[in-house]
């Protein structure tokens, strides 16, 4: 297959390739000579070998993430596994209150839901995190009320890296007594360390496409010693504990299982290479002037962050051409959505204090397993005259 | 965003871009960098004693904005040299809209570009006798 020149690939957050190792075993799950058959048919061999290897895969998911595999509920991706927790948390315990406490700058996968569950009458608590997107529990601690039935916060914030500390924030819903928390971990996985049954939390939704795995395939992690409950969202088939109706599609959850496997077993030494490749990049980007760091440029900012995201303001440009210039040439996120042709500045860095002209001239970086340094020097590079240039023709 | 082939153009090159200072120049300005987008245009005529009619010899811009905006800009500075002093457009906003193949919701942009325009070229009637223009960033033509 023949490919154009597609520039230098920084968006490791918004997805990852596919490891060669997991799209191979993944292919043994396809085919009339492979492990093909529905899991959930156990009477013949071909089921039962296909239940033997999700069983597997449910058991590496788990040891990723530092649960039982009992706990792990395979779905399609975070944002399923989210609306699971979101609105099968609210619809189970709808009789013992119906508010909702969660944060401005969590993903729309949890915020869209609440919003609709307002729609339906629930009340929704937004908390709003300090400049570095740090929440502090005692904030936390004084939203919560006797009918508030869910907290849903995220681990590792996909704009800005931050590691929110769940531990603590989960030692106040455990306080308050009657809240479940809920933690969207979409971006954790492979980049620190994320043990569930340490954070304390009651439900954590995870995904395989940010860890080299398929697209297509998640989890939500629900606690057995806290015995949470849940309505299930699917009707049909009772598969995944009645809590996900639906065949278990064998090759996605290989997939995942061996993705997180890889994921986990990288993590004493990837992080810190991958934390050579930001800082490196941020010191070219430092040396132009009139660039910010957003979440991390306060004191300490670097401790609460995962090392694979970079988020960047620059001063003196638009937000739309900065895009524009750049991304023929390396692939990044922007601070704005420009899918309306108006753009939108992210509600995540304008909820942190950013401007909003200084929220759409932001850049996101993410690097990945397979950024080398000539990919960060060759970003610095295309970054620097783009901004250079849009700069001059601005008149800043 | 996709963008047109021309915007594509117009946008990398951006032709005519930067400042003009000197005698027979003429600015016009609008929009706020605050707000998104902001267009300069600098206008610089046949000098007084050239034979009538005198005729617009070049045109540079500054723009802050969207690829759509620098574009344009970018195009109608080019498009000018020849034309007389004051002159309109030398197409409508609408058509403007419709060559560079701009979303409607950014109309109120080629408003603003039509504003600058429209005050460089007014003032290019009676453009800056001698010394040129006290300008801030840039720097003379090339």
């Amino acid at each position: 297959m023949s490919r154009e020149p597609r520039g230098v690939y920084l968006d490791y957050a918004a997805t990852t390739p596919v490891d060669p190792r997991v799209a191979a075993r993944m292919a043994e799950c396809l085919t009339q000579d492979g492990i093909f058959g529905n899991p959930g048919s156990v009477g013949h061999p071909y089921g039962e070998a296909a239940n033997e290897l999700c069983e597997q895969a449910r058991a590496q998911v788990a040891a990723a993430v530092g649960a039982l595999a009992s706990e792990v509920i395979f779905t399609s991706g975070a944002t399923e596994a989210n609306n699971l927790a979101i609105f099968g948390i609210a619809h189970y315990y709808r009789d013992a209150g119906r508010h909702i406490v969660t944060v401005r700058t969590e993903h729309k996968a949890v915020l869209d839901p609440c919003r609709e569950l307002e729609r339906r009458g629930w009340q929704v608590t937004y908390l709003v995190p300090d400049r570095q997107g740090v929440l502090d529990p005692a904030q936390l601690a004084a939203a919560l009320r006797p009918d508030t039935v869910l907290v849903s916060i995220m681990h590792v914030n996909n704009e800005i890296g931050l590691i929110q500390d769940i531990a603590a924030l989960a030692a106040v819903c455990r306080q308050a007594g009657r809240a479940r928390l809920h933690v969207d971990a979409a971006q954790s996985v492979g980049k620190c360390t994320l043990d569930f049954t340490a954070l304390g939390a009651d439900l954590m939704s995870v995904s395989a496409h940010k860890a080299y795995g398929p697209k297509g395939v998640g989890a939500l992690v629900v606690s057995r010693p806290r015995a949470v409950q849940l309505a299930p969202l699917h009707h049909g088939g009772g598969q995944e504990r009645n809590l996900r109706s639906g065949t278990v599609p064998t090759h996605q959850v290989v997939g995942m299982g061996a993705a997180f496997a890889l994921a986990h077993a990288a993590l004493d030494e990837e992080p810190g290479r991958i934390a050579a490749l930001r800082d490196r990049l941020w010191g070219q980007l430092a040396a132009l002037g009139g660039v910010l760091r957003n979440g991390g440029d306060g004191p300490g900012g670097n401790l609460l962050s995962v090392p694979h995201l970079l988020n960047v303001a620059f001063e003196g440009v638009e937000g739309e051409s900065l895009l524009a210039a750049v991304q023929p040439h390396i692939a990044v996120s922007s601070g704005s959505a420009c899918t309306s042709g108006t753009g939108e500045a992210s509600y995540v860095l304008r909820a942190l204090g950013r401007d909003e002209r200084l929220a759409e001239s932001s850049l996101r970086f993410s690097f990945g397993r397979f950024s080398r340094e000539s990919d960060v020097d060759a970003a610095g590079r295309v970054v620097a005259a783009a901004v250079r240039r849009l700069r001059r023709i601005g008149g800043a | 965003m996709r963008y047109s082939a021309l915007t594509q153009r117009y946008f990398a090159d951006a032709p005519a871009s930067g400042v003009l200072v000197g005698p027979d120049c003429a600015r016009g300005a609008a929009g706020s960098r605050a707000a998104g987008t902001w267009v300069q245009f600098d206008v610089q005529v046949d000098p007084q004693d050239a034979p009538a009619p005198r005729r617009v010899r070049a045109v540079r811009f500054l723009a802050f904005g969207c690829p759509h905006v620098i574009a344009v800009a970018a195009w109608l500075a080019e498009q000018s040299v020849g034309m007389l002093p004051g002159a309109r457009l030398p197409e409508s906003v609408q058509s403007l809209q419709e060559r560079f193949e701009v979303p409607v919701e950014k109309r109120g942009r080629l408003l603003i570009i039509e504003d600058a325009w429209c005050t460089a070229m007014g003032a290019s009637l009676a453009p800056h006798p001698a010394g040129g223009l006290d300008i801030g960033a840039g720097g003379p033509i090339s």
